[in-house]
């Protein structure tokens, strides 16, 4: 065969190469030792002197055509590769991605968080109290004296007949502890577990959740107190909230206000404000003289307010949870959903 | 507490005042109103009708045809079943299509072949009253075809205010407190009410003894010459729309001046009554008496009695006693007014599960001065209804009490630091005075007079002042503001910042579910666990027997997630953070000790191919790991010990928790679950579990240091990656197998990983395989295939010392 006719037979062989391996493969069996070029340069060694460059010269001229055709073909099929995948034969967009499994934080602790970051961005102090709580701090010292039918309403867990030791039935004794080892001015908040004697259902639990809030300062007033629950609403919902305060009354404040927030939910009425646009938020007031007085602090001097806020009803609230018995339930059909 | 707007109307006008905008008022300024309701809406939709004829029926000798006239022009035609029907009548007619009370829709019908359309209603049918044995005959000449309730002026709006809203306000439980606060917030006066004893005749009062301080007056007032007769309609309307069924002239006269003025009273028949009269004493041990609701109550020492003589007749303030029900024609009777202290009363009723209006109200703190007026009150309407009743003898009026009305000095500045807004003086003067208060100012203030019917409980310092003043300028007028003052960062709490970490971590690469748990663990529980022996801080009032322990330590709380949760869920992965209680380590001043503890639970569905890093051991273990290494604390050490950290968990797959240099401090332990707990805990048969469980204390975990450790420099020369498998007794333990690789590996073998456990008969018995992977690196030079058979040569020697050898 002439080198001309291997050259072409060469050449109509990498034009039919159907993919890059078989290219590959082509590549070997022209280029390599044994292969078309390496013929040609085996020979060389063998000619007559003066043949010998002009031989030369030609092996290379066949090496350069071959790997022309070589990368020509090479990138041909790189193209036809390219169009294939782009076609994307075979994708489905409704076909359900797979799952990513992961954990979850209590719907009570995301939103004790959001009301932790809010009031530490306003130089709070965040506290925390026992649970056991001694009867002084969680009734006498806030005004609660024995006999105060408080102490009947809020349904108590007592843990020793004489009464000294009770599962305290809100987060207020907390700051009691507070004021006894602070000097004010001080800001703080406490929030934690508490307990009423009360049989559960969907609305009621003998175990929740709450923070309690207290501010002691010169001149301390109920515009203060409506300033900062507005704030507070503000940092919760993201936007103005309206609020009104109306006549409550808690031992330990005088006054005492119920302060009621205007439904986030709703323009004119809805199943969660039932209907009265307003939701009862919170039980607030300034501080009774008579409570600064047991923890040591004057209360000719000193003046203060405090706040009450329902950690379980607001995270309740929040999420439309309509079961109160989810919370401490331990489902994790229900704890899956709050994933962080 | 149920308050009628035309009962109210009574005290303060009413006109043109709108029930929603009165309920709203009264929510801002006073008490809150939970709901505002039409009384009897049915009785707008019967119409009064005018009996023209009445004749018998053909065919039934119990029934009548009547014909009335309602308005319409045309007479209607209605078969009628009671006795007292006669033509001249107004009575009341529901309509065709008209619905009363018990979803009743009246229709046309045909009575014993007679049509008939309508119905004549009695009183029962309009949840009026009882009375059933004839139609309710109406008073007057009501115009005939309007609807019953305005033609007799007995439409009402009835406001529902919270009880506890009114805890500390006596005075708001009768309408004319309620309507003084109205007459305040609308400016309109307080229609005078004559409360004055009627002229009284010179007989002996009936003798009344108090021996206890439990009832501090007791006034006894002589009535005679009362008849049989009928309450007025309005009067038994407002007591149905305040939610009282009218019974009598006297029961009915009575609640009336108990909701009119919060006053309860109580009326016996003085024939009944004992030579020596009245004795208000305390019970014996062992008394008993049958009260009104024909229970029989055993009573104690503290349980107050008003006595006949020496024979108690009813339970001071709370009811009275079933024989001394006054039946009707009792012409002489005595009322009592009486005064007691609410402390006892509320012990009696509470220990006795027996609350009625009286005793909520004696709860609430009565104004001593009240007494006297409530009789005056109930013996005016009296002779209002029975001209001829007389009052024979002069009052009884015993008891050591004393007007509780004070003055309590008032500083304007004050109220306005406190308040937040500049009211004026005369502005807070004209508050105080719309509720009745005297106000003088003085060269220090103002001077306030509180009156008896505020200041038993409610008013006694400045600031419950400063609340009056607020609360009628209204709270909504005062502006927000905000709190000033140095700005300090508060201080960290070590404690909760280490929580939230925790938590982080765990919800977040963990993929644990957080849960929360009730404190109480349950005596079933612990048996199980055999905690029984423990002590623990318990309530002796628990809401479930059985429950009343505080628990000590969280982990237990979760093993009973894990049946429930299995049954949704292949994978039970949950953490707390929470408190226990222990009782022996009680502080100086009672509080029991308090830790705080991480408890974790990992239960997986058992597989039978699970490859030794997918069991639930090891990969609660790698999590505890990586929590702790992620937290900073250094040098984490898991330790197999002789001593179980509890009684519950596996005897021998479990391993103490260490945390610092040397021995490390135990911070917790990782472990099984013992085998012998799956069946009690319902994670067998079909959800048969692996389980791993850790507890970790907080509180000694604050008590390591963290620290962030310092930079490694990067590799300067390549490494290689080996993979090795080492065939070996099964006592060695992998530690000491990691120990020769390394020592054979002479600070090079870096990354050391086991990738896999294997046992097998071409092993031999008691051998197993360990496969590692690890990198052969120098910081001096790069290595070659030479240093990776040297390294070879010295593993296999090493693994020769202890029985062990590479598998090719
Ligand atoms: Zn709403």
């Amino acid at each position: 065969m002439d080198k001309q006719t291997n050259l072409e037979n060469a050449q109509a062989r990498i034009a039919e190469a159907s993919d890059q391996a078989v290219l590959a493969d082509l590549e070997r069996e022209l280029l390599g030792r044994d292969g078309l070029l390496g013929q040609q340069l085996k020979e060389i060694p063998s000619l007559p002197p003066p043949e010998r460059g002009p031989a030369g010269r030609a092996a290379n001229e066949l090496k350069a055509a071959l790997t022309a055709g070589l990368l020509a073909r090479a990138a041909e099929l790189a193209e036809t590769d390219l169009a294939a995948d782009r076609e994307g034969i075979g994708f489905d967009a409704t076909l359900p991605a797979p799952p990513v499994e992961r954990g979850s934080l209590h719907p009570i602790t995301k939103v004790t968080r959001k009301l932790v970051q809010i009031f530490s961005s306003m130089g709070y102090h965040i506290l925390d109290g026992p649970e056991v709580e001694l009867d002084w701090y969680n009734f006498e010292a806030l005004n609660i004296p024995a006999d105060h039918p408080a102490r009947d309403s809020q349904d108590t867990f007592y843990c020793d007949e004489q009464g000294r030791l009770v599962l305290r039935t809100h987060t207020s004794p907390v700051q009691v502890r507070a004021m006894e080892r602070m000097a004010p001015p001080f800001r703080l908040v406490c929030p934690g577990k508490v307990f009423r004697h009360e049989n559960t259902d969907a609305t009621h639990e003998h175990t929740f959740h709450q923070m309690e809030g207290l501010v002691v300062g010169k001149d301390i007033s109920v515009g203060h107190l409506v300033g900062t629950m507005k704030t507070l609403l503000r940092g919760i919902f993201g936007k103005e909230i309206d609020v009104r305060l109306r006549p409550g009354h808690f031992p330990f404040v005088e006054p005492g206000f119920e302060l009621d927030a205007r439904c986030v939910f709703c323009e004119s009425g809805c199943r969660v404000c039932k209907g009265t646009c307003w939701i009862e938020l919170l039980p607030c007031g300034l501080v009774h003289p008579k409570v600064l007085e047991a923890a040591g602090i004057d209360s000719s001097e000193w003046s203060g307010f405090a706040f009450g806020l329902g950690l379980s009803r607001l995270a309740m609230l929040s999420h439309g949870i309509d079961d109160v018995r989810h919370l401490l339930g331990g489902d994790l059909r229900f704890l899956e959903q709050f994933s962080c | 507490m149920l308050i009628s707007m035309r009962w109210l109307g009574r005290h303060v006008d009413l006109s043109g005042v709108d029930p929603e905008q009165l309920a709203l008022d009264l929510t801002l300024s006073t008490a809150e109103v939970e709901g505002v309701e039409r009384f009897a809406p049915y009785l707008s939709d019967v119409v009064v009708g005018h009996v023209l004829e009445r004749e018998k029926h053909p065919d039934a000798d119990k029934l009548c045809i009547c014909k009335l006239d309602v308005g319409t022009g045309e007479s209607l035609q209605i078969v009628c079943g009671a006795p007292n029907v006669a033509a001249g009548q107004r009575v009341a007619v529901a309509t065709v299509g008209t619905v009363l009370p018990g979803d009743f829709k009246i229709k046309k019908s045909k009575i014993r072949g007679v049509h008939s359309v309508g119905m004549i209603c009695s009183e029962r049918e309009l949840g009026l009253s009882d009375e059933h044995d004839g139609i309710w005959v109406l008073p007057g000449e009501p115009t005939t075809g309007a609807p019953v309730a305005e033609a007799l002026g007995i439409d009402d709006w009835v406001l529902e205010i919270d009880n506890k809203s009114l805890t500390h306000r006596p005075d708001l439980w009768g309408h004319r407190g309620v309507a003084r606060e109205v007459a305040a917030i609308l400016d309109r006066p307080l229609l005078p009410l004559d409360t004055s004893l009627p002229e009284l005749g010179g007989a002996d009062p009936v003798k009344v003894l108090v021996e206890s301080p439990a009832c501090s007056r007791y006034i006894g007032l002589s009535i005679d010459g009362v008849g049989e007769g009928k309450t007025p309609d309005w009067m038994r309307c407002m007591l149905l729309a305040t939610g009282q069924r009218p019974i009598d002239l006297l029961v009915d006269l009575s609640n009336f001046v108990m909701g009119d003025l919060g006053q309860p009273n109580h009326t016996f028949d003085r024939d009944q009554l004992a030579r020596d009269g009245i004795l208000v004493r305390e019970a014996r041990e062992g008394e008993t008496l049958v009260t009104l609701d024909e229970v029989e109550r055993k009573l104690r020492p503290a349980d107050l009695l008003i006595c006949s003589g020496d024979k108690a007749v009813a339970l001071a303030g709370i009811m009275g006693g079933q024989d001394s029900k006054v039946q009707q024609g009792t012409g002489r009777l005595l009322l009592e007014v009486a005064c007691f202290e609410p402390v006892p009363v509320r012990r009696t009723s509470a220990r006795l599960g027996l609350r009625t209006d009286s005793s909520a109200r004696f709860e609430k703190h009565l104004d001593p001065t009240l007494p006297l007026k409530a009789a005056g009150h109930f013996a005016r309407l009296l002779q209002e209804f029975q001209p001829d009743v007389t009052f024979p003898a002069s009052l009884a009026d015993a008891g050591d009490w004393s007007d509780p009305a004070c003055e309590v000095a008032l500083n304007p500045d004050q109220v306005r630091r406190s308040l937040g807004v500049g009211i004026s003086d005369e502005e807070m003067s004209a508050l105080l005075s719309s509720i009745d208060f005297g106000v003088q100012a003085n060269e220090k203030g103002l001077m306030v007079s509180v009156p008896s019917n505020r200041a038993t409980k409610d008013i006694a310092i400045e600031m419950d002042l400063i609340e009056e003043v607020g609360r009628l300028y209204r709270y909504g007028n005062i502006p927000e503001r905000h709190l000033t003052g140095a700005l300090v960062p508060p201080p960290v709490d070590h404690r909760r910042e280490l929580a939230e970490s925790c938590r982080d971590l765990l919800a977040g690469g963990a993929r644990f579910h957080e849960t929360l748990s009730y404190s109480f663990q349950s005596d079933a529980l612990h048996q199980m666990l055999g905690l029984d022996g423990e002590s623990y801080v318990s309530v002796i009032n628990p809401v479930q027997e059985g429950s009343a322990r505080i628990r000590r330590q969280v982990l237990p709380s979760l093993l009973g997630l894990l049946e429930p949760n299995r049954r949704q869920r292949d994978e039970v992965r949950l953490f707390e953070i929470g408190k226990g209680y222990l009782p022996e380590q009680v502080s100086d001043r009672g509080e029991p000790g308090e830790v705080h503890e991480l408890a974790l639970v990992l239960c997986k569905a058992r597989q039978s191919d699970t490859s030794f890093d997918e069991g639930c051991l090891a990969r609660l273990m790698a999590v505890v790991q990586d929590l702790l290494s992620s937290l900073e604390f250094r040098e984490l050490q898991f330790v197999a010990v002789e001593q179980a950290p509890v009684s519950w968990v596996h005897p021998v797959r479990r391993v103490e928790l260490r945390v610092g240099s040397g021995d490390g401090a135990c911070v917790g332990f990782v472990a099984e679950l013992d085998p012998g707990l799956a069946t009690p805990l319902g994670i067998d048969g079909e959800l048969v579990s692996d389980t791993a469980v850790a507890s970790i204390s907080l509180d000694a975990l604050l008590e390591q240091e963290r620290s962030g450790g310092s930079y490694n420099p990067l590799p300067r020369y390549p490494g290689f990656k080996i993979d090795v498998a080492i065939v070996a007794p099964e006592e060695v333990p992998a530690r000491d197998l990691s120990g020769v690789i390394e020592k054979a590996g002479k600070g090079n073998a870096k990354d050391l990983v086991v990738f896999d456990l294997f046992r097998g008969d071409q092993l031999g018995a008691g051998r197993r395989s360990l496969a590692y992977h690890l990198v052969l690196q120098s910081d001096k030079k790069t290595l070659t295939d030479k240093d990776a058979q040297s390294f070879l040569r010295r593993l296999e020697r090493g693994l020769g010392e202890i029985g062990a050898e590479l598998r090719s």
